[in-house]
């Protein structure tokens, strides 16, 4: 199984010294997609949310004030440039990164809020992304000790051991604690709860590409078929 | 095909590398049981901290020049998580409590007759020690007699014109690091030149760092007062 299986076309290999970027249909749409996307976020204003409230006919309005508009902003087209470079990274640690700075900035986006409801699930989530660490860069780290190198065009060359396993099972722990997805979305949950919608999809999308990108990544180190 | 570690490498080291990542995450586990019984926010955060000592355990394991180039990103991310949550638990508790919070929050109460007498004869000592030290070392002495000097002067109160015009200045100096720093390879005949604007940009930069903790202290004021 070699880069072309997963990712279609090799259309270029970009060399930088020691990191060595490697260019696939693949990675380049999700890149692409995830740029795209941001530019689209910064362009946007933020939605204002109106609450039927109970036992009146009034309504409440939940607002942004600007000074939190600018720095949610700010922050959702740095977890953007994050996730694009996430897709299109050739390098696993970098790869690693990135996520862990997606997982930051998701934490900055929602910290200025107001509701102590989703400050809470922040925290949770903060608390979370932080134990992830552990399993991300370890796994990372013990796929270094075994192949000596974390480019992934070397990696996909080297034939898999039970420790490379081992590693990158670790990896995929670390992955979605980090973004929050399958066993750890409880603590994710209540974050989007808060006003301001556009800025905190990219939460949302970047956590989804980072999981597609994972899987590519885990499937490069251990070449099941 | 497995990478053969070179010879000159003693092997009492090679067979330090499974213990090590066992040790890891066992610290990582024991990390894990402490934050499992403990119920207080804050005591959760500090004990995540512990499993943060482990992944840095797992990376320096691998022993290389590379493992020693990504311990530097993980402590640093480690950092990053750590000061961003706390600054979330912050927000969190002054939102329930409704307190106002002060310019630099000081557990003492520091109304002390040296504060009054002795600050600028200690900052010009430090900032001209500092000057001579040149480089991080010296920005970090100049550093804190600026601090020593602003932290005296929070009773009879800062305009916020001078914070924000020291960290302005703090980044403007920042290039001058940066230009030195390029005259090393653009102009290497130039190197003195370049030395010295790194050196004494470093150390302007380093030492007016103590007005951005100033700048951020004064907005997480505002957000509170809010």
């Amino acid at each position: 199984m070699d880069l072309t299986t997963l990712g279609g076309q090799l259309l270029g290999i970009i060399p930088l010294g020691d990191i060595v970027l490697y260019v696939t249909t693949f990675n380049l749409f999700m890149s692409v997609a995830a740029l795209v996307f941001t530019v689209l976020i910064a362009m946007s204003r933020t939605e204002k949310q109106v609450e039927a409230q109970f036992g009146t006919l009034n309504d409440r309005e939940k607002k942004v004030s600007k000074d939190e508009f600018k720095i949610r902003r700010f922050l959702s087209i740095i977890c953007g440039i994050a996730t694009a470079g996430a897709m299109i990274t050739g390098d696993l640690f970098n790869f690693t990164l990135f996520v862990t700075l997606i997982g930051i900035v998701n934490i900055g986006i929602v910290s200025a809020v107001k509701e102590v409801d989703v400050l809470d699930s922040a925290f949770q989530y903060g608390i979370i992304a932080m134990l992830a660490t552990l399993p991300l860069f370890g796994g990372a780290a013990l796929i270094l000790g075994t192949t000596g190198t974390l480019s992934m065009l070397e990696i996909v060359n080297i034939p898999t051991t039970a420790m490379m396993l081992f590693g990158s099972i670790l990896l995929f722990i670390g992955v979605a604690g980090e973004s929050g997805v399958a066993p750890f979305f409880a603590t994710k949950a209540e974050m989007f709860r808060t006003a301001g919608s556009p800025f905190l999809v990219i939460i949302h999308l970047s956590s989804l590409l980072v999981i597609v990108r994972a899987i590519e990544i885990l499937l490069i180190i251990n070449k099941p078929f | 095909m497995v990478v053969p570690v070179p010879d000159v490498v003693s092997p009492v080291v090679v067979s330090l590398y499974i213990p090590a990542i066992f040790t890891g995450l066992l610290v990582g586990l024991i990390g894990l049981l402490g934050i499992a019984f403990q119920k207080r926010d804050i005591h959760v955060l500090i004990l995540t901290d512990i499993v943060g000592l482990g992944m840095l355990i797992i990376v320096a394991a691998v022993g290389t020049d590379l493992a020693e180039a990504l311990i530097l990103p993980g402590l640093v991310v480690e950092l990053a998580e750590i000061l961003a949550i706390s600054e979330l638990l912050m927000s969190r508790e002054m939102r329930k409590m409704d307190k106002k919070v002060d310019l630099i929050p000081v557990p003492l109460n520091l109304n002390m007759e040296i504060f009054e007498t002795a600050p600028v004869f200690f900052a010009v000592i430090l900032v001209a020690y500092g000057a001579f030290l040149s480089g991080f070392t010296g920005g970090a002495v100049a550093g804190a007699g600026i601090l020593f000097y602003l932290i005296s002067k929070i009773y009879r109160g800062v305009p916020s014109d001078i914070w924000e015009g020291i960290s302005a200045t703090a980044v403007v100096v920042w290039c001058l690091w940066l230009i030195g720093f390029l005259l090393f390879f653009a102009a290497p005949d130039y190197w003195l030149l370049g030395l010295f604007l790194a050196a004494f940009g470093l150390f302007i930069e380093v030492a007016y760092k103590a007005g951005l903790i100033g700048v951020i202290g004064r907005e997480e004021f505002k957000r509170g007062k809010e």
